[in-house]
């Protein structure tokens, strides 16, 4: 019986950057959960991801391998996990909470009748087998407490509550390979339309600066790409600017779109709706460019300038770029 | 062809946090204000979804199927008012939960009851306990396949539903045969606004209550963890406000400001 079922998510050909949080919740619990840390890395021409999970240094290292893997099909890859899941039977399996990991997650647990722990920022084993758990609700505004009996179950932690676990030393560690043998399909897909994203994407960069409805239009996200493209970091959105057609819904930042946590997050016009702060919060340095000076986003602001966007960046632009510049003399 | 939306009645997720009032002792969160409760956003989408589906699919029958403890019934009606054909009100105290099963299992009863459906539309999560989980476990009692985040659902002859389902970076088709249950989420666009005819119309018929103790839904697993505790998370920073005469000026002292605390460094490494 394994302990701990980590999910290695694999997108085009590498590891999501919540493998490494999953590593920190399986550490923080492994002492009370018996069986050893494995990991289930699932897809198509994964033995590059795999060998790079490895680097967490798991007890054991599974791998399915298939053709039928190469895209993210919930049916398909939820019927690998739950192959894995019958061959393993782990006390607790711990997926990311992407499109893809959410996805198989809840297929997983509605199949086998293992309660659920989605969304959790604060875990921990209870003296009685079960676990408690932390979890953000309605949009954010409320954190529920939750507790639950003896295992297994699925626990998809929130990307960014915890912090990314550092690779250990080379491990070496040789890969058990399983043979893909899933019931018949109900569903198909196609390949993925992947849209091409101008600069970083959102959830990799380190800075983010991100417009929402105060921009009143596409253009002065013009001025919003040339910021990031000074600073190093990439454009995000409120959901406002991307329901108005104004960027594209991979930018989104929030609930429903991408939880992030940058080194800067700089929102411009953004009101600071519960259900966008859920989605950046995490951030360590918030600065807020809003009209309003009642404008909630101020309240989690480290730094707030009450002012006309397109005025306050431009100038903020301009600034940048003249340093940029004078630097780049000095050197 | 019958098309069924299921909906959730929720607490306007717009409230702000300080009109909240935590019910730690039944584990409910409530409304200070006589505010009206919604419609989750997101099934409004899957009405959406139904209505455009309709729009080249003649017959195409739509079902709108709740499940709640209690009902604002002017409010639900709004599914009548934009073009539901019916309005189905599962009531039962039970149902007012966070566990996602009772939920599920009331809603696939009264499904069966009606005859069955085609096709069935879930918005992706419930803007209230975010689990997003009725779907699946509908899909289950159903043994109907499931597509998730729709952001365009089409029917091919008669046989067969295709979405576009959105990604982190793009979309990508998928499709399987009816009866199947589909998920949509924001990016398939808003609900209509009813004509006024189809409000006039709606504002007449009436939505057909049914006790859960009917529909034979039978026990629902109890696999949800148990909520021992709600709280307003404090998530306040200090605000240091950039005092400048106007707008440029501001935007000049927030960008020293930030070069001089190092959060933006210029041409370093991404
Ligand atoms: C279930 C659910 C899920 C959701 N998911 C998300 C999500 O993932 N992400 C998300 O962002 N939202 C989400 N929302 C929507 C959210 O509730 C808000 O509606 C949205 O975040 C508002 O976006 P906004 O602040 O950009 O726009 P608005 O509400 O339009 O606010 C615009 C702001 O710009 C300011 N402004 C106006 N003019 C100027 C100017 N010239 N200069 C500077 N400032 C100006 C205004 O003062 C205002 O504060 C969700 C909602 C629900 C119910």
């Amino acid at each position: 019986m394994a302990g701990i079922l980590i999910v290695a998510e694999v997108d085009a050909g590498v590891l999501r950057p919540e493998y490494w949080e999953l590593a920190t919740v399986a550490r923080a619990v492994s002492a009370s959960i018996p069986g050893g840390v494995s990991v289930a890395v699932i897809g198509a021409d994964v033995a590059a991801a795999a060998q790079q999970a490895a680097g967490i240094g798991p007890d054991t290292l599974h791998v399915i391998d298939d053709e039928r893997l190469a895209n993210p099909w919930p049916e398909a890859h939820a019927a690998a996990l739950i192959q894995l899941c019958g061959e393993l039977s782990p006390q607790m399996v711990l997926a990311p909470r992407s499109i893809l990991g959410a996805e198989i997650a809840a297929r997983l647990a509605v199949r086998c009748g293992w309660p659920l722990l989605q969304d959790v920022v604060q875990i921990e084993a209870t003296p009685d087998g079960g676990l408690q758990a932390v979890r953000p609700v309605s949009g954010g505004a409320v954190a529920a407490t939750v507790r639950i009996g003896a295992g297994p179950w699925v626990v998809v932690p929130r990307p960014r509550a915890f912090a990314p676990a550092a690779a250990s030393a080379v491990a070496e560690i040789t890969p058990t390979r399983h043979a893909f043998a899933p019931p018949p399909f109900a569903t198909a897909c196609g390949t993925p339309q992947r849209v091409a994203v101008q600069g970083l994407s959102v959830d990799r960069a380190k800075i983010v600066v991100a417009g929402g409805g105060g921009l009143g239009g596409p253009e002065p996200f013009t001025l919003l790409r040339e910021v990031a493209a000074l600073v190093g970091g990439a454009v995000g959105a409120s959901r406002v600017a991307v329901d108005s057609g104004w960027v594209q819904s991979t930018m989104q930042v929030g609930l429903t779109g991408k939880t992030i946590a940058p080194d800067l997050y700089i929102a411009v016009g953004i009101s600071g709706a519960i259900q966008h702060l859920v989605g950046c919060s995490s951030s360590q340095v918030i600065v807020a460019v809003n009209s309003d000076p009642a404008a909630p986003i101020f309240g989690i602001a480290n730094y707030g300038v009450v002012g006309d966007c397109k005025e306050v960046m431009t100038a903020f632009r301009d600034t940048l770029a003249t340093r940029a510049a004078q630097a780049g003399r000095a050197v | 062809m019958r098309a069924v939306v299921c909906l959730k009645q929720v607490i306007d997720p717009l409230t702000p946090a300080t009109s909240l009032a935590l019910d730690v002792q039944d584990m409910k969160i409530r409304v200070r204000a006589a505010a009206p409760p919604v419609i989750n956003g997101f099934d409004e989408q899957g009405i959406e979804a139904a209505l455009r589906l309709r729009e080249t699919i003649r017959e195409l029958e739509i079902v709108c199927i709740a499940a709640s403890e209690r009902f604002n019934t002017d409010v639900m009606k709004r599914a009548l008012a934009v073009g539901a054909d019916q309005l189905i009100l599962v009531q039962d105290p039970s149902l007012d939960t966070w566990n996602s099963y009772p939920v599920a299992y009331a809603l696939a009863a009264a499904i069966r009851q009606i005859g069955g459906a085609d096709l069935v539309l879930c918005g992706r999560q419930g803007s209230d306990w975010d689990n997003g989980l009725v779907p699946y476990i509908l899909a289950d009692l159903l043994a109907m396949p499931l597509l998730t985040l729709a952001k365009r659902v089409n029917i091919a002859d008669g046989k067969r539903v295709e979405i576009e389902r959105v990604l982190a970076d793009g979309s990508m088709t998928m499709e399987a045969a009816l009866p199947a249950i589909v998920t949509v989420t924001s990016e398939l666009g808003a609900l209509r606004m009813p004509s006024v005819a189809a409000r006039l119309t709606a504002a007449r018929k009436q939505p057909r209550q049914i006790a859960l103790a009917d529909l034979g839904a039978g026990a629902p697993p109890a696999l949800a963890p148990e909520v021992i505790d709600l709280a307003i998370p404090v998530t306040g920073r200090n605000c240091t406000f950039i005092e400048a005469a106007d707008g440029p000026g501001a935007g000049v002292r927030l960008a020293e400001t930030l070069l001089e605390t190092g959060a933006v460094r210029l041409g370093m490494e991404r």
